[in-house]
């Protein structure tokens, strides 16, 4: 693996914990707000942590192949 | 003395949201369920697309296929798209933090969280065409680069959709267009704005794990 795809996978790493961190705080402080727009944010925002840990899978190598 | 307390307190809410106007919520929601289900209808050609490439992707022996010279192509850059993932959904979270400044009538947060969505949409619009102009495919060569630019392309125009959408937002909210308690604008680009994070999600998932 070449440096420059090194430093982008330890770019994405960083800020995909603090995005995926981010992220998940603010699914549990909305967790019990109602009405359709909470409820539709709530899952656009847990598939939005759901990305965030492929990214961290894709920079350690163990999904896309390394 | 909790009876004095109360209406002190919906002195406060009235105050606050000095426009409370019920035929609005009535309208507001009709408005919300229109636009869900425009979300819905994107999602079904989003999907569309998605299953045409899965089709395409086992209908060939091994993948990445060999294209029309008979060259084997390469795996998609992983990790410029895992950088240019945690762009897109970095700007998720800001927006997130844009809408939530706005119910609390935070107008500075409001407009310092909503321009690092817009710059971080930018980015993540900068980074695809970087990728687009490294690519070692082309939309003609393979049914591998046709899915691929079809599919991450549909959705590069909706993230450029996105941006200017939040541009207008940003224009409208300074202009007093939005208040405290109509805001049906936001919610619904807050919605968008999250929407094509989340189908991103997918793309990242099928065209670079996969």
């Amino acid at each position: 693996m070449d440096t420059v795809a090194i430093i982008e996978k330890s770019i994405a790493f960083v800020f995909a914990f603090v995005v995926g961190g981010t992220t998940t705080i603010q699914l549990r402080n909305d967790w019990h707000s109602t009405g359709l727009d909470n409820v539709v944010t709530k899952i656009l925002l847990g598939l939005m942590a759901f990305g965030c840990v492929l990214v961290i899978l894709a920079t350690l190598g163990v999904l896309g192949g390394g | 003395m909790a009876v004095s307390a109360l209406n002190a307190t919906h002195e406060a809410i009235v105050a606050r949201y000095d426009d409370v106007d019920p035929v609005y919520g009535e309208q507001r929601e009709h408005r919300l369920l229109g636009f869900v289900l425009f979300l819905v209808s994107d999602v079904i050609l989003f999907s569309a697309f998605v299953f045409a490439y899965l089709y395409l992707r086992n209908s060939v022996p091994n993948w990445p296929p060999i294209n029309k010279d008979g060259v084997q192509l390469p795996r998609f850059d992983v990790a410029l798209a895992t950088v240019n993932s945690v762009v897109l959904f970095g700007s998720g979270a800001t927006m997130h933090f844009a809408m939530e400044s706005w119910k609390k009538l935070d107008k500075a947060a409001f407009n310092m969280w909503i321009l690092a969505t817009i710059i971080l949409g930018i980015g993540f619009l900068s980074g695809q065409a970087f990728e687009y102009h490294e690519a070692q495919i082309t939309w003609a060569g393979s049914t591998m680069g046709a899915s691929f630019f079809t599919l991450t392309g549909m959705h590069g125009f909706h993230v450029f959709v996105g941006v200017i959408y939040l541009i207008v937002l940003f224009i409208q909210a300074n202009k007093g267009v939005y208040t405290g308690s109509k805001y049906f604008g936001l919610t619904a680009g807050t919605l968008y704005w999250h929407f094509v994070d989340v189908i991103w999600v997918a793309l990242f998932y099928l065209f670079y794990l996969m």
